[in-house]
Order: structure tokens, then C-alpha cells, then sequence
């Protein structure tokens, strides 16, 4: 006998497929065990056999996952003739599961920026939960512009082998966001002493005092899960963006503000007068080892 | 007659309403139909995050964006008469960066996108290899594609959506050993290409002169090949036969072809229209039905993308593929797989050139917040062809934005009784089906047609 595959639906609203892509670019074998595992039933860029129309059909959909923003203007916005908004009505009354995939899809993201259609917002705000009786658990945001393929497989294996798992305010699954970019960045030690980088363009140096980092008040996992199994951004040497926090995109990315030559956000958690002391403290070693180059 | 369809996988989606006449296509009208406003979001912003912005115009070409960012920003410092100097390792990188992402594209599009509809055309059973998420040559697809990207992680952090080039130069700084497993991830790329897509070493395809070579091979591109032949293909999906490239790299030089004709380009003669284009806050009229928009050289429109490039920069196979067979489908595929093959050869070589001693950044002299007003231009060849981005700065701010993208030069509304460049190439196709794999052999980006 078949064992029943549970069956992936992935919907696209407002959205510039990087998620999709960030799909693409997993770990191969991952991604080919996802393949033999699920039923990828429906994604409009990548199936061929099934059409939005056999969708709308379908009975059940175990995972219903959503990329993109949503707006319910059909005027800048339409999937198949319908808004997303109706569409998604539609579909989400039949899913178990409900993922918004991206920061896009969880809260407007980049694309809420465009202020000429005031309806731009994340799923959840879209769909009405009394509603979804099918629903097995409140509706997962895995943010991130884009989301890191892993969280997008361990999340799936996890609900298809526990049935639930727990989520932090923001409705993002705690151990994914349960940490922050700043844990495993290999700039850590630089971090510690407040040894800041020279200037873009260095393994030396931390990126927090200038170039506008703000991995210590970020939640993902980025750095102990890498990127292409390769690199992280700060690891490469660019800021973190905060990309998986409600706020993105926030402006000037790439400048630390400051007041006074300080840091006006400190890092998540910490009380910012504290944290200025222990600055002041760091500060006064002078530790050769993280003033040199690397590599000489 | 007419009829509708609804055309998915191309990033996005498009309607496509054809009119019939003796079960021939005699006019087709390509409609987008969703939008997203990036020069609408852009104004206002800090010039320095379009860097983090419009590589989120396209999931799949953002460095492509990236780059254009960031050269239409040094642009800027070079219209006040001061230049940034720029490290030919910066340059190196920032060109690697974005040929990676072009070859992870060309191999997706390809065995992702349009080879299962090729495919579908025959009932042979050989062919379900070529099937949707279980063939096993989609598989290995999707596998060669995720182990290349790796190539610009090493030094970007990630893909998508990394913005390591910054006006100055690059924000990264690699080891011998990071360069060393670059080249490491292209030479597995190569693999693939020589054991699946060519059936053959690189030498030996650099050797062929004509299409009739892929007849000795058993690989993915004979099989391309005869599929095209056996359904017509190779006649189907010609359009005006003239062809643009805005900006020279190390694989491909700018210039434009009419009539056989190589001439220069010059960026003053680009225009773009939107005449049949909705517009925002007005009040639709009845010619108005896509919001892609037009881009035109000196009023007429021209092909962009691997074709153009190839015949452009005298690229011996498609040259003499183009000489029997035009502008059709079957030259238009096998210039993006040429180039993708090219772009290995290349992307490799230059790898190597990286010094290591140089700067990866140099920091501008002069602040942009002190630039009071100044405008500037740059120009890219992105996977699906050339990318133009135009910038309006005010101390730093964004006060305009325009990007002319591939796709508006491909894909974009017919003027008048002008039709346009994939407009003219879907008339006279004799099935949907055909009419759809038409339309894929532009590359299709919904996304980025209209931005
Ligand atoms: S979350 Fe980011 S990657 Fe995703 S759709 Fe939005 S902009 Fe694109
Ligand atoms: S670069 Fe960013 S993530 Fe890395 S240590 Fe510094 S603040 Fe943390």
C-alpha cells in the first residue's frame, strides 16, 4: 500500500520568488527527501501537471504555504482572476497547516513599502482563524527576506512528525528564532572587545559600531545554520539586515545610528547603561591580536 | 477566434489572448497583469539601502540589480568629476558574483522551466527523464544549480538576497582557500555540463561549428535538439532578428545588430513607453491592458539577452546556428545554454586572476549626503539580458528611480502597428502549447517585466 505523502500546496502572492529560490538552492539531498516525502501538489513555478483550478478542488491540504504579501487589489494584484485575498479565503478553509513563508507573506515585508495600494499586509492579518476549522495550529511565520531553506524543511518534518510545534510571540517556530544572528558569527570575539571594523572589506572586526549590523537583535539562526551549507552574510562580511524581524525594511541599513558616538540600540536584552560601561571597560584593552590583519 | 490562457511558471504570471485565424496564431497580446512599484517604494529612500531594495525587484537576478545599484551610485560620484577608485579585485568579484547567479539561473530555466514543456510535446518514454520535480534529469537540474550557487556564498554570504557590493568596491574579503573552493563548485558545475547538458568535454564542444555535432552526442542538448526538430521549433518563434547589448564584460561586448548590421549603442537613443500601460491613480483607458511598458532603441524595438549577446560578441555555434535558423526558438534556447557553457569557461579564468593583496573596498572621499543633486546611469547584463538603472540623488536621497529591466525590452506591449519583440515571435505558431514555448524561450519573468 502507498503511504499517504501529505500534500504541499505553495501559493504566490506579491512577490519577487526569492523565497522559491531560496527553496531551490537547498541542501540537494534535503530538498530530494522533501520531494519523496510530501506531495508537492501545487507550486505555480515549478509543478507542471496541476493547475490552480485542481487546488480549488482539492477536499484537504495539509500544508497550505504562502510567499508573498497580500493585498485584496485586484487592480495592482490578481492570481488567476481573483484577488489574493479571495483566493486565499478560499484555500486556507481547507488546510491543516497554514505557513506564511517570508517575511513578504508574514508581514507585508518590502513590498508593504509601496504605498500607492494601502492594502499590503502579512497573511495573518488577512484571514479571519475562527474561520479555519481545519486549522491544527495558529498559523507559522517563518520571516526572513528570504527564508533560509532549512527552516522551511524543518519545519514541514517537524509538524508531519509531532503534529505541532511551539512558537514564540510573533507566531515564528521558537527553535528556529529562539537565537539570534550574532550567535556563530565568526566576528563574535570582535563583538566582545568592541573591536569595530575598519571599514567594509575585512574578516577583521565586528560590523555593529558602524556598518549598521544588527545581528544582537535579530532572531534567527542564520550563523549555526549557514547559508548554501557555506557562509553567512556577516560571516562574508556584510551587515545583518534584520530581515527577519517585523521592521524590515528599515532605513539606512547600512549605518549604525548613533547618538554621541554611541550606539543608540544596544544589543536585545541588555540594559543600555550596563552596556555602555562594559563598552567603556572593553575598550581600555588593548588586545593586539584583534588589531592585526588575520593573515598577514 | 479568440482564446485566453493563463500562463504560469515564469515567475508569475501572464495571460496570453491569441487571435486564430486558418488554427494559426495572427495576433497575440501579452498581458501582466500584477505590480509592485519598486520605483514607487525606492522614492524617498536613503540611496544607500537601494542596495538592499532592488535586489528584491527579482529573486532570481539580484545581483544583477545589486550591480547596477552600485555602479549607478559610483556613477554618481563620476558626473561631479570625482571618480571612486575601484580594485580590479572588487571588479572581479562583483563580476563572478553575478555570472554565478546567471549560470544558476540558465540551468534552472532550463531543465526546470522550459525542457518539461519541450518535453510534453513527444510521448516517447525517454523523455520523462526531462518530468517536473520526479525526472531525474530535473533533479539533477535543480542539484547542479543549488551546488553552483554555492560558488557566490563563499563570498557573499548567501543567495538570494546578499548585498555585498557597495560603491567602492566589495564588502567581503576571501582567502586562497575560499578562491580555491570557488573554483572547486565551478568545476562541478563544468562536470555537469559536460556529463548531462554536452555529452562531451568542454574542448571538444568549444570545437563545433554546427548543430549537426550534437547529433553524435547523447546528452541533454540532443535531445533538445531533436525535440525541437521533431515539433517544428527550429522555424517557430522568429521575431525581428535585431538585437541590443548595453555593457561590455569579459564574455560579452555591447553593440546592437540590424540587418546584419553591427552598430554602437548609444544609451541617450533608449526610451521607454507606456502608451499601452495602465498608469497609477488614472482612470484605465481602453488601450491600456499590461503593465509592462516599452523599451525602445531610436524608436524601434530590439531582443535582448543570451541570442543578442552571443551574435553581438561573434560566438561561433550560435553564429552559425542563427544562419540556418534565425531568431527562432531552437537558437534562442541553445545561445542561453552556449552562454551558460561560456560562462563557466570564463567565470573560472577569472577566479583566478583575483590578487588577493589588492583592496576588496575603498572608502569615497566625499560624502553622498554632500552631493546636492546629480543624476546617473548604469548598465548590466543580467541572466535574461540588459538591465539598465537610472538614479536621481538629493543629499543621499532617492528622488527618482527608473529600471529598465531584460523583460521590457522582450516582453513588453507592441506600439501601434508595431508589435512587440515576443509578440511578433508567438504569431504564426500552430498550438498553445507551441505558443507557450515561445514565449519561455525569452526567459520569462513576470517579476521583473513589471517591476
Ligand atoms: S520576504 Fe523577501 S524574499 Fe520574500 S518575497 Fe518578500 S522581498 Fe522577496
Ligand atoms: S558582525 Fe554582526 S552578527 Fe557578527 S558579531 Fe558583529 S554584531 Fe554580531
Amino acid at each position: 500500500m502507498m503511504k499517504h505523502k501529505p500534500k504541499i500546496v505553495w501559493l504566490q502572492a506579491i512577490t519577487c520568488n526569492g523565497n522559491t529560490h531560496s527553496l531551490l538552492s537547498a541542501n540537494p539531498s534535503r530538498f530530494e527527501l522533501l520531494l519523496n516525502t510530501f506531495d508537492f501538489f501545487y507550486h505555480p513555478s515549478i509543478t507542471t501537471e496541476k493547475t490552480l483550478d485542481d487546488v480549488l478542488n482539492l477536499k484537504e491540504i495539509d500544508f497550505l504555504l504562502l510567499e508573498g504579501a497580500v493585498t485584496s487589489n485586484k487592480q495592482f494584484y490578481q492570481i488567476s482572476d481573483s484577488s489574493v485575498t479571495d483566493l486565499l479565503k478560499k484555500v486556507s478553509k481547507k488546510s491543516k497547516y497554514i505557513i506564511s513563508v517570508g517575511s513578504c507573506a508574514s508581514y507585508g515585508g518590502i513590498h508593504a513599502k509601496f504605498e500607492e495600494n494601502s492594502d499590503i499586509k502579512g497573511l495573518q492579518d488577512t484571514l479571519n482563524i475562527v474561520e479555519l476549522k481545519k486549522l491544527k495550529q495558529p498559523i507559522i511565520n517563518l520571516t526572513g527576506c528570504p527564508v533560509h531553506p532549512e527552516w522551511i524543511l524543518q519545519t514541514l518534518f517537524t509538524l508531519k512528525e509531532f503534529g505541532v510545534i511551539s512558537l514564540d510571540m510573533q507566531s515564528r517556530p521558537k527553535d528556529i528564532y529562539y537565537g539570534l544572528a550574532h550567535h556563530g558569527c565568526t566576528r563574535n570575539e570582535y563583538f566582545e572587545w568592541k573591536v569595530e571594523a575598519k571599514s567594509f572589506g575585512h574578516k577583521e572586526g565586528c560590523l555593529f559600531y558602524e556598518e549598521g549590523c544588527r545581528g544582537p537583535m535579530t532572531h534567527s539562526n542564520c550563523n549555526r545554520i549557514l547559508w548554501n551549507d557555506v557562509n553567512t552574510k556577516t560571516r562574508a562580511g556584510m551587515p545583518c539586515i534584520g530581515c527577519t524581524e517585523f521592521d524590515f525594511p528599515r532605513d539606512n541599513m547600512l549605518e549604525t545610528k548613533k547618538n554621541i558616538g554611541i550606539p543608540s540600540e544596544v544589543p536585545f536584552g541588555i540594559n543600555k547603561r550596563a552596556y555602555l560601561t562594559i563598552t567603556g571597560v572593553a575598550k581600555t584593552f588593548k588586545i593586539d591580536r584583534l588589531n592585526k590583519k588575520l593573515i598577514e | 477566434m479568440k482564446t485566453l490562457n493563463i500562463i504560469e511558471r515564469i515567475e508569475g504570471e501572464a495571460k496570453l489572448v491569441c487571435t486564430w485565424k486558418e488554427n494559426k496564431i495572427s495576433d497575440a497580446q501579452i498581458q501582466f497583469l500584477n505590480f509592485r512599484g519598486f520605483e514607487y517604494i525606492l522614492n524617498n529612500k536613503p540611496a544607500l539601502d537601494a542596495l538592499i531594495y532592488t535586489p528584491r525587484i527579482c529573486g532570481i537576478c539580484g545581483q544583477a540589480h545589486l550591480k547596477a545599484t552600485a555602479e549607478a551610485l559610483e556613477n554618481i560620484y563620476k558626473s561631479i568629476n570625482e571618480p571612486l577608485y575601484i580594485t580590479d579585485k572588487a571588479k572581479l568579484l562583483r563580476e563572478i558574483g553575478l555570472n554565478i547567479e546567471i549560470i544558476d539561473s540558465h540551468i534552472k530555466w532550463f531543465y526546470i522551466f522550459i525542457m518539461p514543456d519541450i518535453a510534453k510535446l513527444s510521448k516517447e518514454q525517454k523523455y520523462l527523464k526531462y518530468e517536473a520535480l520526479k525526472g531525474e534529469s530535473w533533479r539533477k537540474g535543480t542539484y547542479a544549480a543549488s551546488e553552483s550557487i554555492k560558488a557566490l556564498a563563499v563570498f557573499a554570504g548567501q543567495w538570494p538576497h546578499t548585498s555585498y557590493m557597495i560603491p567602492g568596491g566589495v564588502m567581503s574579503d576571501p582567502t586562497l582557500f575560499d578562491i580555491i573552493t570557488m573554483q572547486n563548485y565551478m568545476d562541478q558545475t563544468l562536470h555537469f555540463l559536460e556529463k548531462e547538458l554536452i555529452g562531451t568535454d568542454i574542448e571538444k564542444y568549444f570545437s563545433f561549428d554546427s548543430e549537426l555535432d550534437l547529433d553524435t552526442l547523447n546528452a541533454t542538448l540532443s535531445d533538445f535538439k531533436n525535440l525541437c526538430f521533431e515539433n517544428d521549433l527550429h522555424i517557430l518563434g522568429k521575431s525581428y532578428n535585431s538585437h541590443i547589448t548595453l555593457s561590455d564584460t569579459s564574455l560579452f561586448e555591447s553593440g546592437r545588430i540590424e540587418v546584419k548590421n553591427r552598430l554602437l549603442v548609444d544609451l541617450s537613443l533608449i526610451d521607454e513607453k507606456d502608451i499601452n500601460t495602465f498608469k497609477i491613480n488614472e482612470q484605465k483607458k481602453e488601450n491600456e491592458y499590461t503593465w509592462a511598458k516599452t523599451a525602445l532603441y531610436n524608436n524601434k524595438p530590439y531582443e535582448t539577452g543570451p541570442l543578442s549577446r552571443a551574435l553581438i560578441s561573434n560566438r561561433k555555434l550560435i553564429k552559425n546556428i542563427h544562419k540556418t535558423y534565425g531568431d527562432s526558438v531552437f537558437t534562442r534556447v541553445m545561445a542561453r545554454m552556449d552562454e551558460l557553457i561560456n560562462l563557466v569557461f570564463i567565470t573560472k579564468k577569472l577566479i583566478k586572476q583575483i590578487d588577493l593583496s589588492q583592496e576588496s573596498y575603498i572608502p569615497a572621499k566625499i560624502d553622498l549626503k554632500d552631493i546636492e543633486s546629480a543624476t546617473s546611469i548604469s548598465t548590466v547584463e543580467a541572466a535574461r539580458g540588459s538591465l539598465l538603472h537610472k538614479v536621481t540623488i538629493e543629499n543621499a536621497i532617492i528622488k527618482d528611480y527608473d529600471v529598465i529591466t531584460p523583460s521590457v525590452w522582450n516582453l513588453g506591449p507592441g506600439i501601434g502597428d508595431k508589435f512587440g519583440i515576443a509578440q511578433k515571435a508567438i504569431i504564426g505558431a500552430d498550438s498553445i502549447e507551441k505558443a507557450h514555448i515561445i514565449l519561455r524561450s525569452f526567459d520569462v519573468c513576470s517579476v521583473c517585466t513589471t517591476h
